[in-house]
């Protein structure tokens, strides 16, 4: 059935800018974990005669949002005033942005590679649905690779920047749902708080794409450092558009908008669960209504929460408290002279400079942090190490919750040297995790360190070659099995012998033995 | 003995000064001329009576300390009931607010507190400035001091009328079309309205703002002139996006000679329907006497000034529409009680909050916004915008500042105009400053020759020029020595020092 449809998805991503001190349009302090309504002043609360001042630093984080997005930044834009009378929107109108945005027409190059590539099926292109100006600017061309992996740009239509809505808690009745709810309570300390909206063109096809999208989107954000960008507690927030067409045509079917998405996995899931259900309403000559849809993750489905049955009209006008913006090449320059590294460009460093592999350095180039430790680490060791702190940092460092970047210079250091197995590697890391005391220390104080010198194993390899002829015989009649009892003989002799194995070199010099 | 009446802004603070009175003395000097004046003028809605001697004795203590004293010092200042000022109320002569205190102090408000003015009250106006008589207030009417079966003005007409009574000796107001200007006019007094962004908004509970400014009302062009001194000082204000620093010291060059000048004149303005007579005539001898002082007096034209009262009535009740949305009753003002839903209280907090004239512009307002409409209306109103912004631009390159009435008639009665498109024209002459953002000044001309009531002249500058407007209007005050003159009714009533 899904072979005959094709999906349709655009997102539409809100992500706070937690990493401001104060609010979008007051000196209100940017924090939703205090007592309700302390953050709040008469500008956020909506007073009579209070006027709003633009918070500078909110305008250069969207920008540089903007820049790292491939977005053209509009040096004139404005602030409008979106009504609606709802006590959550101090003013009774929340203000945002018109039809130019700070920052238009930008894109961002997914790479699906593995299981997620086989979603899309071969010969789907995505930009022939003309939605706007954009396309002719961007053409969008798919680039699928022998593996099956592809690469494919998808479009962001604009980047706007507006305020948050305050909280609102309904109380009495079932639980935190509004129809039978007694009381509504409003927490205003997030009204206020800028939010910058990110709408894509409708360009993606799968629900890995979207979940790759979301993704990278964090990544970048999380680089720039313009916000702890968390699906979890909600400062990063998702909404899917989805419909489907049948395969071939390029026209938009009825679209439904997914909410509750808080994470990456329920981005992924829900899309597919709606996919699915959209596709077997159509497939028995159904119709899909345009509807908001809840995801519930953990009944796996969407039900509905709102027909939109009319557009809304939310009157929207520019704000006259608010002069139009009129950027320079100044301010815009010295936003993109803020941008740090960006996760492709230092992916792409770390395969070509650094010769790590590139899923490897994809994962580290994509969390600051991770990149941060990564690069302290490798300036602490030889060239040649840098594999293998790519390595602990990829599939050891998450496990834990302290490790320093010179801990893991000196683990890593251990373990290109052979000096302890990547087993003891993982033990020697939970003894010091938190401590900052160096690895090596707990290895030799542990009397874990293996020898690494031939000469101290040869004489066990000649013990063991010449107690065991059966597996020597055996191994030479093709049976390259018998290697691995071989290394453990040479383990258990090494004991005797008073010298610590090393059943890597154990390997090496029994197998250039029996080779001759 | 001294009257208050007599008193100027500088007369004022020299005397607290130089100690030949005290700034408490003139504090219940305006406190008793408001005692015997407030019954037949019912300019306020609140008399801050404890909120102005407190005032006045700690500039009495400054000059007792020997603290540098304000230059309005002890001068007592009435505000309009649109800007808050901590430890009174802020109505906007509303139902919706009519307990409403302030939470903070408007910047003009502290501005002028900052110079040493002793805050006397809040004054009467159209409920949330929508009106030209000052007849839409919630609570009560405000009687015109020349003659009180006739309104004020508006809607700043509390402020106006508190100055012509001589309850005080300046007064706040705002402008949107021309809410100072005419009620100034009515009232026989001097109103500027400054430039958009030479005084700050904030604490100015909004009507439009992309129109709104305050300025000050006063019986001489030197009050005024001192009242935006201490209403620029201090620049920009950093709480208002769109002010400008304005400080200049608007005093320097106000006696200076006119002389080489060049005023302009609209003849289509003075042939236009509605313009009485009296104020035809009046304006025309206020031209001979600028000529007199060595002016030249052209023929300028603004042809889109036709378009500016429909562009205004678009602009203006979108502006309100939107900034009234945020009374609903929910976190402050009137809230009606025992309503079952949240969308109920709303709407009958609303209904019964506001007041007609409020309720017809908000619900004008949401209809031009509403999509589909809204290009019809407010997109062309505001191109009508650009062209009289270029109008003016272009007139004035012929002309220094452009002579015109303030308002067609003088003061009506009460209830004689009831239908609001009538009484939208009164602001014929004031709207268009408004929708390009320039500053004017009403200044008196003397009393009509059939009404007997006063007429004044208005004076019209290009952005940031305030400073020449006051300059040509003290040119016109010298001229006809309409200073400082109490309506003779008032004078002399209570205000003793």
């Amino acid at each position: 059935m899904l072979e005959d449809w094709e999906a349709v998805i655009g997102l539409e991503v809100h992500t706070e800018l937690t990493t401001l001190e104060t609010k979008l349009f007051c000196n209100c302090r940017l924090s939703h974990d205090d007592a309700p309504n302390t953050n709040v002043c008469p500008v956020c609360l909506g007073m009579p005669g209070a006027l709003p001042v633009p918070n500078r630093k909110a305008i250069q984080s969207i920008v540089m949002a903007g820049l790292a997005t491939n977005c053209q930044i509009q040096k004139h834009s404005m602030f409008y005033r979106k009504h609606y009378f709802y006590p959550d929107m101090s003013k009774n109108f929340q203000t945002t942005q018109g039809p130019v945005a700070f920052c238009m027409y930008g894109h961002l190059d997914l790479e699906v590679s593995g299981e997620g590539a086989k979603e899309r099926p071969d010969g789907v292109e995505t930009g022939t649905d003309t939605v706007s100006a954009h396309d002719e600017a961007n053409p969008v061309v798919v680039h699928k690779a022998d593996d099956g992996s592809y690469t494919v740009p998808i479009r962001i239509l604009r980047i706007h920047m507006e305020e948050d809505a305050a909280k609102m808690v309904h109380v009495g009745g079932e639980e935190g749902r509004i129809a039978s709810a007694t009381e509504s309570l409003v927490d205003y300390n997030r009204c206020g708080t800028p939010l910058i909206e990110l709408v894509t063109e409708p360009d993606l096809r799968t629900p890995e794409e979207a979940r790759l999208f979301m993704e990278k989107l964090q990544q970048t954000f999380r680089t720039l450092g313009i916000s702890d960008c968390s699906l979890e507690s909600g400062s990063m927030r998702c909404d899917g558009n989805v419909s489907l067409r049948r395969r071939g045509t390029r026209g938009l079917g009825t679209k439904t908008e997914l909410k509750n998405i808080n994470s990456f996995k329920s981005l992924h899931d829900g899309l597919e669960y709606e996919i699915r259900r959209q596709a077997e309403v159509l497939e028995e000559g159904g119709v899909i209504y345009q509807e908001t849809r809840h995801w519930e993750p953990n009944r796996k489905r969407t039900i509905v929460m709102r027909v939109k049955e009319t557009a809304d009209d939310y009157r929207m006008m520019p704000d006259p408290d608010l002069a139009p913006f009129d950027l320079t090449d100044d301010f815009i320059e010295g936003c993109r002279a803020r941008i740090p590294e960006l996760p492709d460009a230092k992916r792409d460093r770390y395969v070509s400079e650094m010769g790590l592999k590139r899923v490897d350095a994809a994962q580290i180039a994509g969390d600051p942090a991770t990149a941060a430790l990564f690069e302290e680490a490798c300036s602490a060791v030889e060239d040649k190490v840098r594999p293998t702190v790519a390595n602990v940092v990829v599939n050891l460092l998450p496990a834990f919750k302290g490790l320093t970047a010179a801990q893991v210079a000196s683990v890593s250091g251990l373990l290109a040297a052979d000096a302890i197995t990547f087993a003891q590697a993982r033990e020697v890391l939970e003894a010091v995790d938190g401590t900052g005391e160096d690895p090596a220390k707990v290895v030799d104080e542990r009397g874990m360190r293996q020898s690494t010198d031939a000469g101290a194993l040869e004489p066990v390899v000649d013990e063991v070659l010449a107690r065991c002829t059966d597996q020597v015989r055996q191994y030479r009649e093709g049976n390259r099995k018998v290697l691995g009892f071989l290394v453990g003989q040479c383990m258990k002799a090494s004991k005797g012998a008073g010298v610590k194995g090393n059943p890597k070199l154990f390997n090496q010099l029994l197998a250039a033995r029996l080779e001759q | 003995m001294a009257s208050l009446d007599e008193l100027s802004c500088a007369q004022i603070a020299r005397g607290v000064a130089d100690g030949s009175f005290s700034a408490t003395e003139v504090a219940r000097a305006s406190l008793d001329a408001i005692d015997a004046r407030e019954g037949e003028v019912q300019a306020f809605l609140e008399v801050s009576r404890d909120l102005a001697l407190a005032a006045a004795a700690e500039t009495d203590r400054r000059r007792a300390a020997g603290e540098p004293l304000g230059p309005l010092a002890g001068v007592p200042v009435a505000f309009k009931d649109n800007m808050h000022l901590v430890g009174t109320r802020t109505t906007c002569a509303s139902r919706m607010l009519e307990n409403y205190d302030s939470k903070f102090t408007a910047t003009c408000v502290q501005r002028m507190l900052d110079a040493g003015a002793t805050p006397v009250g809040k004054t009467n106006m159209d409920e949330f400035a929508f009106g030209s008589s000052t007849e839409s207030s919630a609570f009560h009417r405000t009687y015109n001091p020349w003659d009180t079966t006739r309104v004020p003005g508006g809607s700043s007409g509390g402020s106006a009328a508190s100055v012509a009574s001589g309850e005080v000796t300046l007064a706040l107001g705002s402008d949107t079309g021309g809410s100072i200007r005419q009620p100034a006019s009515f009232c026989g007094v001097v109103g500027l309205k400054p430039t958009y962004g030479a005084v700050s908004r904030y604490g100015v509970v909004a009507f439009g703002s992309s129109l709104d400014q305050v300025g000050p009302f006063g019986r001489s062009v030197e009050d005024v002139a001192l009242a935006m001194c201490a209403l620029t000082a201090g620049g920009r204000d950093p709480y208002d996006s769109t002010s400008q620093d304005c400080s200049v010291d608007f005093l320097e060059h106000l006696e200076d000679p006119i002389e080489g000048a060049t005023v302009g004149v609209i003849p289509s303005l003075m042939e236009a329907e509605g313009l009485t007579d009296e104020v035809r005539h009046a304006i025309e001898a206020a031209e001979r006497a600028l000529e007199d002082q060595g002016a030249r007096i052209v023929e300028v034209e603004l042809p889109n000034m036709a378009s500016s009262i429909s562009a205004y009535y678009v602009i203006a009740p979108c502006e309100a529409f939107s900034n009234l949305a945020r009374f609903d009753g929910v976190r402050y003002g009137y809230q009606e009680p025992g309503c079952a839903t949240l969308a109920e209280q709303t709407a009958l907090s609303r209904a019964h909050g506001f007041g007609e004239e409020a309720k017809r512009r908000q619900m004008l307002g949401a209809y031009l916004l509403a999509s589909g409409v809204y290009d019809q209306y407010y997109y062309p109103a505001q191109q009508v915008r650009t062209l009289i912004t270029q109008d003016y631009a272009r007139a004035y390159e012929a002309c220094d500042v452009i002579l015109m009435p303030a308002s067609p008639r003088t003061a009506f009665r009460f209830g004689e105009i009831s239908d609001p498109t009538q009484m939208y024209l009164s602001d014929m002459y004031t709207i268009s400053n408004n929708i390009a953002g320039n500053g004017g000044v009403s200044v008196p001309l003397g009393l009509g020759e059939d009404s007997g009531l006063p007429v004044s002249a208005q004076l019209q500058g290009p952005a940031f020029s305030d400073r020449r407007l006051l300059r040509f209007a003290r040119a016109i005050e010298r001229a006809f020595d309409a200073r400082g003159k109490v309506a003779p009714a008032f004078a002399g009533k209570g205000g003793e020092l």
